[in-house]
């Protein structure tokens, strides 16, 4: 990635260099959700969720930093993941005081951070709450959906670690899909392309995209399903 | 000051949760933040990911070193003494590199005895205890 680009646009901030920039790193941003699948969140969320941060990312990366853009991103990306499933809160189990302990630790997490105006540490949590530091680490290892019960289960005996952590050469069938991924998205009729393009480029909401082309809000939703099925399914045939 | 615990494992994905627990404990107890401790768990699933990520056997070797405001995490993989079942140890994938490059302050890898080996560090951000 030429820094001259990232240099143009932040200038600029051209709609269509950052479209392209968007589209050229949205791979990134779905990699790494696929690293947090299966772990209580549905995949299409978790991509939407990156998608976001990615987006959010193009905006705000200044190429003076001396950070590679997909560090920068990669770090984004990762952040929005886990405030995700932080919000989320799980579908592990776990006993039902640690799940409520984790709850409780998101709303405190929150609440220190904007006292301190840092995050805070396990001491203060554990202050904060009323509750042993060991009993924070225990919520936060049950808790973070994802890293849940499924990732460590007791695995078959000849499983690797890459077939369980979901690694790129294990489980969906992944190949750089970064070529594919336009053709895909170009064999969507007209309505879905613009549909995904508003939520994962442009970023708006549902309803936001909702209002702008004049469908219901739930109408959005079920095209962005759908749109997301048809890629999925285009990618797995190889068009 | 400076703290090491040693950890050593078989090859099994459901004992990585000892990797994570040991290092968000020594982080906890050195007052890193929890966005750091978060940060810190999932660049140990990346660690040990990128080492002995396709291995179905051999000893995974886990060193961790708390000193001052830094924590040191290596992870070894093992193979001396395994029935040669044709295992090379895999290139890790680049997302892997990149997510540790995004969690961590400092890393590298080399052979080490012959398994693949990964280091790793991050500093406590804040300074004050």
């Amino acid at each position: 990635m030429p820094r001259e680009r990232w240099v143009e646009f932040a200038t600029s901030r051209d709609e269509r260099l950052r479209d392209e920039l968007v589209t050229e790193h949205i791979d990134l941003a779905r990699r790494l959700a696929h690293r947090f699948a299966n772990r209580g969140e549905p995949y299409d969320d978790l991509v939407q969720v990156g998608s976001i941060a990615l987006i959010k990312a193009v905006d705000r990366f200044d190429p003076d930093r001396g950070v590679e853009f997909t560090t920068y991103a990669t770090g984004t990306v990762i952040g929005e993941l886990k405030r995700h499933f932080r919000d989320k809160g799980w579908a592990v189990r776990a006993p039902r005081r640690i799940q409520e302990l984790y709850l409780e630790l998101g709303h405190t997490i929150d609440a220190l951070s904007q006292e301190l105006g840092r995050p805070p540490t396990v001491p203060e949590l554990a202050d904060s709450i009323g509750v042993s530091q060991d009993a924070i680490l225990e919520a936060i290892e049950a808790g973070q959906g994802y890293r849940s019960s499924s990732i460590d289960a007791p695995g078959q005996r000849d499983e690797t670690l890459a077939d369980r952590l979901g690694s790129d050469d294990a489980g969906v069938a992944v190949v750089d899909e970064r070529s594919v991924l336009a053709p895909a998205l170009a064999a969507l009729p007209e309505r879905q392309q613009e549909v995904v393009r508003l939520r994962f480029v442009d970023g708006l909401t549902q309803s936001e995209i909702a209002s702008r082309v004049g469908i219901s809000q739930m109408h959005v939703s079920r095209l962005l399903a759908q749109s997301l099925a048809r890629i999925r399914q285009n990618l797995a045939e190889g068009h | 000051m400076s703290d090491t615990v040693a950890l050593s494992l078989p090859v099994r994905s459901d004992l990585l949760v000892l990797a994570r627990i040991t290092a968000a404990t020594m982080a906890a107890r050195a007052d890193f933040d929890i966005e750091e401790i978060e940060d810190l768990r999932l660049a140990v699933d990346e660690l040990c990911l990128s080492v002995v990520g396709g291995a179905r056997s051999g000893t995974v070797r886990l060193e961790f070193t708390l000193d001052d405001a830094t924590i040191a995490i290596t992870c070894e993989l093992d193979r001396r003494g395994e029935p040669d079942d044709g295992y090379v140890p895999a290139e890790p994938d680049d997302l892997s590199i990149r997510l540790i490059e995004a969690l961590v302050d400092e890393h590298h890898r080399d052979a080490g005895t012959g398994g693949g080996r990964a280091w790793l560090s991050k500093r406590r951000s804040r300074v004050e205890h």
